[in-house]
């Protein structure tokens, strides 16, 4: 109920808050809960599942050029259509990619989905005549969902805001079903899983399909917001921005990265604008941030809460 | 149930496996001896898939099981208590039992919340192996007795036709011991059991048959009386292990 209420609040936020908020905090939220959705998909590999990927913005990205590239060739600002794309993108760059990482663990891991993904950042980047190389993507069509047309800012804050609050429902779904236990099986003791009769290599490739998926929708709603593409959205730095996003909020926590998105976008968007322009610090702070928390509160934001709450509730 | 043609082991130069044949009969309680070094392990790791053998066959109910994964002999009823336990150590006991019970459905339940009936079947595998009341506690906040009895509670938990038991009693107290052999032996007839074992009461109690293994070989195979009384077997290992009567 409770829950309910919130969602709704989120939803409509562009509406009630128009006497007191600018148009820029319907921006800076916009683009948080894009991230929120993002680092949602990331932690299911990450903090469920336990397989640390360096590369989920190759989805992203695939999602991004995904529903920029449909909507130009086929002539369409139709949701289903570009947005479909996008998941079907997604899905398929993380079934290929699947196939190829979830036999191997840890750092190889790492370097693994790292490496793959600067494939599919450098085919964004070389590929000219189809995604605009190095001047990316420009003119993305915002979208159309039958007659409701999602072109001004408040519409296109709605659709992302739904979309946010529908992959938190899929996310949470999966993680108390018998499924998302799996999952957890997986990264607590592989070796367990499978004297147990589980085909893990199969769960974790049924994960990594799943989490790119969502994040490749997650990229089609940032080519409509921002009406552009850029192969840096398939690139490292958007992969370790959701990967510090999960970590700060708490990874294997549904809260986790929807409170770590909304750190990082503060950090992002808010500190700039309040110092002086000529002082860039936003990266390094963030940094700072990500590893104050690696060195001291390595269950997040959310093992932060959870361990204040325990004090208080003892009392 | 179990047969076991000529296996062989090489890891690098050392010859794990020597050529052992064996076979268990359905509902058969056979124990496997030997001095350290003597293959155990690796018998038992090659039945359960964790180690692929250099040569030989392994067929489990007529069905050649050589060359499947761990996680296929699983499905065809096979399972397997480690000698170092295998748990998944933040989850609680429940959990780790339910896990099992739930491996029996496979995964891909999606968008509902886990069964109430998995936990109460997991509840009441715990109470058999005597962890009642320890439901709710995380198995590293176990002590070692009691995660080698969730250990047996998991294997149990998949409701197996053939169950592999390395060294069940490592490590316990004889009270802890006596209490896990006399489970064990209480466990259903229908139940194939291969046990390795170095405590002698415990092979005696539990075991129809007796396999002596020694660098790899079988060096005797009977039933509990007769290698109590083969002068090999004392040689190379229980005359310097126990008095036998």
């Amino acid at each position: 109920m409770l829950v309910a209420l919130g969602a709704a609040a989120l939803v409509t936020f562009p509406y009630w808050s128009a006497p007191w908020a600018s148009r820029f905090a319907t921006t800076l939220l916009r683009d948080a809960l894009i991230l929120a959705i993002f680092a949602l998909s990331l932690d299911l590999l990450v903090g469920r599942a336990g397989m640390p990927s360096l590369g989920h913005a190759a989805f992203f990205g695939g999602g991004a050029y995904a529903a920029g590239i449909a909507g130009q060739q086929l002539a369409t600002d139709q949701l289903p259509v570009t947005l479909g794309a996008a998941a079907l993108v997604g899905a398929v760059l993380a079934l290929v990619i699947g196939v190829l990482v979830v036999r191997s663990e840890g750092i190889f891991f790492l370097m693994l989905t790292l490496a793959l993904a600067q494939i599919v950042f450098a085919i964004a980047f070389q590929w000219t005549a189809v995604t605009g190389g190095s001047n990316g993507l420009s003119g993305i069509g915002r979208p159309m969902l039958a007659s409701i047309d999602f072109s001004s800012p408040d519409l296109m804050y709605v659709l992302v805001a739904v979309t946010f609050v529908l992959a938190a429902l899929v996310v949470w779904g999966l993680a108390r079903s018998p499924y998302g236990r799996a999952l957890i099986g997986v990264r607590e003791n592989e070796r367990r899983m499978r004297a147990l009769g589980y085909d893990t290599a199969r769960l974790r490739l049924s994960a990594f399909v799943i989490a790119g998926t969502i994040a490749g929708i997650a990229g089609a709603l940032s080519a409509y917001s921002t009406r552009f593409v850029s192969a840096q959205d398939a690139g490292l730095g958007n992969s370790v921005r959701a990967f510090v996003t999960v970590l700060v909020g708490g990874a294997g926590t549904l809260g986790g990265p929807i409170v770590g998105s909304a750190v990082v976008s503060l950090i992002e968007r808010v500190v700039p604008s309040i110092l002086p322009t000529d002082l860039r610090i936003s990266e390094a702070l963030l940094g700072l941030v990500f590893i104050g928390f690696v060195l001291f509160a390595r269950q997040g934001m959310a093992g932060l809460g959870r361990s204040a709450w325990l004090r208080v509730s003892r009392r | 149930m179990i047969e076991i043609r000529d296996l062989r082991r090489v890891f690098g130069g050392v010859v794990a496996l020597d050529g052992v044949t064996l076979s268990l009969g359905e509902g058969e309680r056979r124990a496997v001896i030997g001095p350290n070094g003597a293959g155990k392990t690796t018998l038992i790791n090659a039945l359960a898939g964790e180690t692929t053998p250099t040569g030989g066959t392994i067929r489990l109910g007529g069905q050649d099981i050589t060359r499947l994964r761990p996680w296929q002999r699983a499905r065809l009823g096979l399972a397997h208590v480690f000698q170092r336990t295998e748990l998944f150590a933040p989850l609680s006991a429940r959990d780790n039992v339910a896990l099992a019970v739930a491996a029996r459905r496979g995964p891909y339940r999606l968008f509902r919340a886990v069964p109430r009936a998995e936990y109460a079947e997991a509840a009441a595998v715990l109470e058999r192996v005597g962890l009642a009341g320890r439901e709710g506690v995380a198995a590293r906040a176990l002590s070692h007795g009691e995660r080698r009895q969730l250990e047996l509670a998991v294997a149990l938990a998949q409701r197996p036709h053939v169950l592999l038991l390395d060294e069940p009693t490592a490590g316990m107290s004889p009270l802890e011991t006596a209490r896990i052999t006399e489970l064990i032996a209480g466990l259903d007839r229908a139940l194939t059991i291969l046990i390795v074992e170095h405590d002698m009461d415990v092979v005696f109690r539990l075991a129809d048959r007796v396999t002596v293994l020694h660098e790899g070989r079988v060096i005797a195979d009977g039933t509990a009386a007769d290698v109590r009384g083969d002068v090999r077997v004392h040689d190379v290992y229980l005359g310097k292990a126990v008095t036998v009567a």
